[in-house]
């Protein structure tokens, strides 16, 4: 039997309340719904994630964001909003992980706790991640090749490259964006020492390194990893 | 402002300036003689006794003459001796002088002192040379017949004084005029130091009116500044406190109406969005059940209606901020590409999900423009939505960089039925309005060509100057 993810889901309309709780426990989730935002912090305890509307009868959403933020500061927290404007999320991504707007399709909320409980490794998901013929152990920091049984042995900076592609599974990164977050530097312009980096990472990870599977080349903008 | 002309008139500048040159010209009669009376009595202050020498010490020659001639007729029918006695006796009331008589025979005598010029014998031309010569001449020359007239027939006497010791002395006079000249020197030093520091208190409280307006306040505004006199420059002062206590109250009733008015359209977004939501939910929820394929079909078109209506809102609630010039922007110098990247990256998946392939040629070195990070995503995220909108049916979204008008512009082109051809989702015409707000205040153009194979849209720097 395998550990359940608990979700703290503070939201004050009950029809969409409802309607996201059974939504997420049907995709085995264990959800916490409050209808206000008062004993968000101490129901906050125990749960790997929070979702977290703005407009809320009492304290707002922002809040109570920045109280779970100050208490848990590791736990992941997703805004889920009517409210659209740039500055609303502006403020909201101050402190939380990732901000969605309502109207929003089930699909697009699961992917995204998915995506954030990934990054905090709150994710009570023992399965290693299987990426082609790559089985990758992000707990233990094990990758290994089913093909031959082998486990892969990355440098440092490959290591960390092929991490925050994981991190953003699914999602196209530029160059500059993987640059900065690995080497903790601004990208200048022209500097080959990323392809060169991710050119070694592939001729480890891929079958076949001149049409890599793993690691994908969106021509024009950047890598993407697919799960 | 009302008008109170003694008041004004009394406070004013002007007067104070006219009042300082008036008692400038008015004391002109005045301080002249007093200048004088100041010089005399400095002057008898400090030299006292040149005053006293500074006489003539001979008299005038007026006064020699006639003492001269009184000696001479007082020595009628004296002897020769008596004579002699007499020039000796007048030698010493006279010691500058040189004396000497002649006898009726024409004969030099008693000389004091000798002189060589004297002839001993005189004749009747040395007597006329000698009364010739010594008209008007240096010496003064005295000659008066002893005795009173030459019925006498005792001779002449003379009195020679070189005119050096009849000259008035120039000193005393000279220093005088020197006073004076000092006493005006200071007057007119006075009144021109009294109207340097009548300017220099002008100057330097414009200065500080200067200083005080061009000094920021924590809000960006000018503050107060202390006032001064109440002339002039106080009224400018205080029309400046006005002027920026006025600025303070609009910059706040403007505060206010922006924060009302981003109130109004948060809550606004909300009561709209979350019935959309519960639209969606149930819908979400419908598409469990078995439905019949028309029945589907009607779901698919309510959803993607939802999501029309949802992005519509989001582009009127943006319109509204934007025209109404309520959208903060922070103009920075970018690399432009770099940000066409990361909102690809974002569209990406979108493209794949709707069978429309990419094809981005984006050059390796950086496209700097002066532009707002947010706006700009949001351009091109209304752009990349429209593409996927309207000219999905192409397949194809094609990002570049392209030479257009001198610059080098950004082009983003599909194989989509064109502007023209009527698109089944409706909306656009307001996101390219956004578009437009947005690129116009970023000094950026648009140029849009459309054919029925496609539509090729051009975004460059309306100014050179952007592009750096």
């Amino acid at each position: 039997m395998m550990p359940i993810t608990n979700l703290l889901y503070i939201e004050d309309d009950l029809e969409i309340g409802e309607w996201v709780s059974s939504n997420l426990q049907d995709r085995g989730y264990a959800v916490n719904w409050l209808k206000s935002g008062e004993q968000a912090v101490e129901k906050a305890a125990d749960c790997q994630l929070v979702i977290l509307d703005v407009m809320l009868p009492g304290l707002d959403g922002f809040t109570i964001g920045g109280r779970l933020k100050q208490q848990y500061p590791e736990l992941p927290v997703l805004m889920l909003s009517a409210r659209t404007s740039i500055d609303d999320k502006l403020q909201g991504l101050k402190f939380a992980d990732d901000y969605l707007t309502k109207p929003f399709h089930p699909d697009e909320l699961a992917a995204r706790i998915e995506v954030l409980l990934r990054r905090s490794g709150g994710s009570a998901d023992p399965e290693p991640l299987r990426l082609k013929h790559l089985l990758v152990y992000e707990k233990e920091n094990r990758i290994l090749d089913q093909n031959t049984g082998e486990e892969i042995v990355l440098t440092g900076k490959q290591f960390h490259i092929f991490a925050y592609l994981l991190r953003h599974l699914g999602q196209i990164l530029t160059k500059e964006q993987i640059y900065e977050a690995v080497w903790n530097e601004p990208y200048l312009d022209g500097d080959k020492t990323l392809m060169v980096h991710i050119r070694h990472l592939r001729e480890k990870l891929e079958q076949d390194p001149a049409n890599p599977e793993v690691i994908e080349t969106i021509r024009g903008i950047g890598y993407r990893v697919r799960a | 402002m009302k008008f109170r002309p003694v008041r004004k008139f009394r406070k004013s500048l002007l007067t104070r300036y006219v009042l300082i040159l008036v008692v400038a010209f008015v004391f002109i009669p005045v301080l002249i003689p007093v200048s004088f009376l100041a010089s005399w009595s400095v002057n008898l202050l400090m030299n006292p006794d040149q005053v006293i020498q500074n006489k003539r010490p001979y008299g005038t020659g007026n006064d020699i003459e006639s003492a001269w001639h009184q000696a001479a007729a007082e020595l009628k029918g004296a002897s020769p001796e008596a004579v002699d006695s007499k020039l000796r006796e007048l030698k010493k009331r006279y010691p500058d002088a040189a004396l000497y008589w002649v006898n009726t025979a024409g004969q030099t005598r008693l000389q004091l002192p000798e002189q060589e010029t004297v002839p001993k014998q005189w004749s009747l031309e040395d007597t006329i040379a000698f009364m010739k010569q010594r008209v008007d001449a240096d010496p003064f020359t005295v000659v008066a017949f002893i005795g009173g007239d030459e019925q006498a027939k005792q001779g002449f006497m003379v009195l020679e004084l070189p005119r050096k010791f009849m000259v008035i002395q120039a000193d005393g006079r000279s220093s005088d005029s020197r006073f004076y000249g000092v006493f005006l020197a200071i007057l007119l030093g006075a009144f021109v130091l009294l109207s340097y520091l009548f300017f220099s208190d002008i100057r330097k409280r414009l200065l500080r009116l200067e200083a005080g307006m061009t000094r920021q306040g924590p809000d960006g505004l000018p503050s107060p500044i202390q006032q001064g006199r109440a002339d002039e420059i106080g009224r400018l002062e205080q029309a400046f406190n006005d002027m920026v206590f006025e600025l303070k109250d609009s910059r706040q009733r403007e505060h206010e109406e922006e924060e009302l008015r981003k109130s109004l359209i948060s809550h606004l977004s909300h009561d709209l969005r979350t019935p959309l939501t519960v639209l969606g939910s149930h819908l979400y929820s419908l598409r469990q059940e078995s439905l019949t394929e028309q029945g589907q079909q009607s779901l698919a078109l309510m959803e993607t209606k939802i999501s029309d209506l949802s992005g519509l809102m989001d582009h009127l609630l943006s319109y509204n901020l934007l025209s109404s010039g309520r959208y903060a922007m922070t103009i920075e110098r970018l690399d432009v590409l770099r940000l066409v990247r990361e909102s690809a990256a974002a569209w990406y998946p979108v493209w794949e999900k709707a069978g429309i392939t990419a094809d981005i040629e984006l050059p390796e070195e950086p496209l700097y423009w002066k532009i707002d990070a947010q706006g700009f995503r949001r351009v091109l995220d209304n752009l990349f939505q429209n593409l996927v909108r309207h000219a999905g049916s192409g397949r194809y979204a094609g990002i570049a960089v392209e030479p257009r008008g001198g610059a080098r512009a950004l082009v983003i082109s599909d194989q989509g039925p064109g502007m023209q051809a009527v698109s089944s989702a409706s909306g656009a015409g307001l996101g390219l309005q956004i578009v437009d707000l947005l690129l116009r205040e970023m000094g950026l153009a648009r140029d849009t060509v459309s054919t029925d194979t496609g539509t090729k849209v051009y975004l460059y720097p309306s100014q050179k100057l952007n592009e750096s």
